[in-house]
């Protein structure tokens, strides 16, 4: 194996002292970015490239990378404790992970979070020394109605992801895919729903739906039952149980799995692998039910795809020179002002610098498990403060980040009404997960459907001809009627009640 | 000259001289229409460090992304003419905003004065490495002979890539692509490299360094003169066809009303920050090709730019297939 000896080498220079701390404050910069809501991993990652201009190419990209790897974790730290997401991938840990710290286990699932975000990881970054450069040529082959897919195949999906009722979860992803349709209209450049306020040509902003769906909508939620703490039991320890252990095993291997593969294909983003993850532990599950009221496979698996698809797509980038997602777009930037350009080439002409990185993957996340496992217990004490006092500064902190995003009130304001809407939603009890996630992919998959019919004419036969495409829709396909077939045993039991 | 005429005369100037020393008193905005992180908000970054030092304030970089620009360039619009706001303008983004009724764009092409231009990023048609078009002929040629079967690329509807598309079929008739709109470059790289698109309309400084590697193939610059990142790639002018001519320029410019000697002072500064040679060198190692432009000569270009955009504006939304 080539590869290992180039990676050894790659240690050696990884590990001097000067590197090691590049690595370390890179993560502790890249948690505060994941932290702080509104400001995600891109625009964090662009505000401090400016820092690493001073430093050698390897020192910065170095550090890049650990701000990358960092912000993807730290999101993680808000969703649990007050159910606010920190970043867009984080949105589908709130759902379990929130109910966890309610129950006094909030340890817990920051602990299996920050673990299963390093197995997800090291497993990446290790099939990047052995198996990247085909992969991620096979991964070219997704073309716009692959995607559109795959989109498809998430968005069928979905629907078993919702509480007890189809009707509620159908409907919540028809509103979603409505709300994604605000904005301008990504082929011919209309607007459409925009009522003339420019702030909507975007589209709704993901991040401050996100933020009034959980964040404020829980707020409104506990201020209904005034004086009682937020979370009334104790804190049961720290550290998962042997229970919880054996449960999340499974999980954090298949997130690996899912996380690592929808790495190597460009484009995919971050969000649709934790969404996919937390979607198959939820099929697999002898429980399903148990899932949304605090089951540690619902934190396991996603945290685990969301740090293996964040090492798996520094892939495509380095292999290909193709950027998968805007923050790694960002971090291609960062190579390019060093006077290194991503690609195949960049193997042959600087193997040392190449490899010296992939060894930093490395360290990068041996370093963010050992300084978050000890900050768990830290983080897990917040949640003993006073409600009033936690509620205030949540609604502080989610304002900040609504506003933050681009330095306008319309966002807070948009955060403020979808903080109500979600509030009655949940109080109606319908599920509000399929609605983000069509909102998420929403545009994705609108985008994607009509650049397909733009490269076949108008002809929809594109999406069966082609091998790859067809099969995906063939699972769809599959799953609608697996799903029909269960809706129509329980209504037989029921007796054609439902 | 009788005194009290002197005394009038210095008491009248004074306030403008007092006001045009007093300038910047503050922190000066500089608006990006774009996220941070792409290559407008990077080349802003590198002339507002080294501008800030000359102007005696900070020039603080600000993003408003979103809808191509115009979210940026509604509120540019509409901000207060003080010289303590600059934004970045992208040409033709920004005529095509203005051009398309679909996009209601709430400023026309006056709401703006240039003040300097910074980079003029030349058109460029590409294709895959393996590609069996070897030349720009080749590719007309299949273009004509399969009307509508070649799919070619754009980064984005109205963008210069898709107006470059028209300028093409005008200047070849005949031959007629498949347009294909994607949403920025990263997307078209993907799609092309895959084989599922066959040609891109793109810009230079996004794939010099994939065509120097020999990953891409270009087939022309659309420049009147080569590019000094690709030297070895003709122009369009070159190979006959010297109407095809397109680019993406990023320049700064000042909300309307601006006072005259606040634009001046502005201009020095910037001005000497493109002419250092830690700016010449940045832009270099980040492939924008500079072309800095100031006053009356930024000024017509913008003007004459948007005349060209109109024609091919109204051209892009009647054409069957757009």
């Amino acid at each position: 194996m080539e590869g290992v000896q180039y990676l050894a080498s790659g240690f050696a220079s990884a590990l001097t002292p000067a590197n090691l701390a590049f690595a370390l404050a890179g993560c502790i910069l890249g948690t505060l970015i994941g932290v702080l809501p509104g400001l995600g991993p891109a625009a964090g990652t662009a505000i401090l490239i400016p820092l690493t201009f001073t430093l050698d190419a390897t020192g910065a990209i170095i550090m890049l990378a650990a701000i990358y790897y960092g912000a993807m974790y730290g999101g993680t730290i808000t969703s649990v404790l007050i159910n606010v997401p920190g970043e867009a991938a984080s949105v589908v840990t709130c759902l379990d992970g929130y109910q966890m710290a309610r129950q006094g286990r909030a340890g817990a699932a920051l602990g299996i979070a920050a673990i299963g975000s390093f197995v997800g990881g090291l497993f990446a970054a290790a099939a990047l020394v052995m198996v990247a450069p085909p992969l991620a040529r096979f991964a070219l082959s997704f073309g716009p109605p692959e995607f559109f897919a795959l989109m498809f195949l998430g968005l069928c999906l979905v629907t078993g992801l919702a509480g007890q009722s189809l009707a509620a979860a159908l409907l919540m992803t028809v509103l979603g895919l409505l709300l994604a349709l605000i904005g301008i209209d990504p082929v011919r450049g209309a607007p459409r729903f925009t009522f003339g306020i420019p702030e909507l040509y975007d589209g709704l902003g993901f991040v401050p739906v996100v933020m009034g769906l959980f964040g404020v909508a829980e707020i409104l939620l506990v201020v209904e039952a005034p004086f009682r703490r937020l979370v009334e039991t104790k804190l049961k320890g720290l550290w998962p149980s042997a229970e919880e252990w054996k449960r999340s095993a499974g999980a954090i291997g298949r997130g690996t799995g899912i996380g690592f593969v929808l790495g190597l294909i460009p484009g995919v983003g971050a969000v649709i692998p934790t969404f996919m993850a937390y979607i198959v532990e939820k099929r697999l599950s002898r429980h399903p039910e148990k899932f949304g009221t605090g089951a540690i496979e619902g934190v396991a698996a996603p945290e685990t795809a969301n740090n293996a698809y964040a090492n798996a797509s520094m892939i495509p980038l380095l292999v290909l020179g193709v950027p998968s997602s805007p923050t790694i777009a960002i971090l291609m930037g960062a190579f390019i002002i060093n006077g290194l350009t991503p690609g195949p080439f960049l193997f042959k002409e600087r193997p040392d610098l190449v490899w010296t990185v992939i060894a930093s993957f490395f360290i990068g996340n041996v370093i963010l498990l050992v300084l978050n496992l000890p900050l768990v217990g830290l983080w897990a004490r917040l949640l003993r403060l006073p409600y009033q006092y936690l509620c205030a500064g949540t609604l502080l902190f989610c304002i900040v980040g609504a506003y933050s995003l681009k330095g306008t009130l319309f966002d807070v304001g948009v955060m403020l009404v979808f903080g109500i809407i979600g509030y009655l939603l949940r109080k109606l009890g319908f599920p509000l997960a399929p609605a983000v996630l069509a909102l998420i992919l929403g545009p994705f998959m609108e985008k994607s459907l009509r650049t397909s019919l733009e490269m076949s004419g108008g002809d929809f036969g594109i999406f069966v001809t082609r091998p790859i495409s067809a099969s995906l829709l063939a699972c769809a396909a599959l799953i609608l009627a697996v799903s029909a077939l269960r809706l129509a045993a329980l209504k037989s039991i029921r007796g054609g009640t439902l | 000259m009788k005194p009290w005429k002197v005394l009038a005369g210095l008491l009248l100037a004074a306030p403008l001289v007092a006001f045009a020393q007093a300038f910047p008193a503050k922190p000066v905005q500089l608006m990006v229409a774009y996220p941070a992180g792409g290559s407008t908000d990077i080349a802003a970054r590198i002339v507002a460090a080294i501008a800030e030092k000359d102007l005696g304030q900070s020039i603080v970089v600000v993003n408003k992304g979103g809808a191509g620009g115009q979210v940026g360039w509604t509120e540019m619009s509409r901000a207060k003419p003080d010289g303590y706001y600059m934004g970045f303008i992208n040409l033709p983004a920004l005529n095509t905003v203005i051009l398309d009724p679909d996009r209601k764009a709430a400023f026309n092409a006056d709401a703006f004065v240039p003040v300097i231009n910074q980079v003029l990023d030349p058109g460029i048609i590409w294709v895959k490495g393996d590609s069996p078009y070897k030349n720009l002929k080749d590719l007309i040629d299949a273009a004509r002979k399969n009307p509508q079967k070649i799919s070619a690329a754009t980064t984005g509807i109205l963008s210069d890539d898709h107006l470059a598309i028209l300028m093409m079929e005008e200047a070849a008739p005949g031959a007629m692509f498949r347009i294909v709109h994607f949403e920025g470059g990263a997307p078209v790289m993907t799609a092309v490299m895959g084989g599922h698109i066959e040609c891109a309309f793109d810009n230079v400084g996004s794939v010099f360094r994939r065509i120097r590697t020999g990953e891409l193939r270009a087939l022309a610059v659309m420049d009147t003169q080569r590019s000094p990142f690709i030297p070895d790639v003709p122009t369009m002018r070159e190979l006959g066809y010297p109407t095809v001519i397109s680019s993406s320029t990023r320049g700064i410019a000042v909300p309307k009303g601006t006072p005259q000697p606040v634009i001046k002072r502005l201009e020095q500064s910037l001005k000497k920050a493109m002419d250092d040679p830690e700016h010449l060198k940045k832009m270099e190692e980040a492939g924008l090709q500079l072309r800095v432009m100031v006053g009356e000569e930024y000024a017509k270009y913008y003007r004459e730019l948007h005349a060209k955009a109109a024609k091919y504006t109204e051209w892009a939304r009647s054409r069957p297939h757009k």
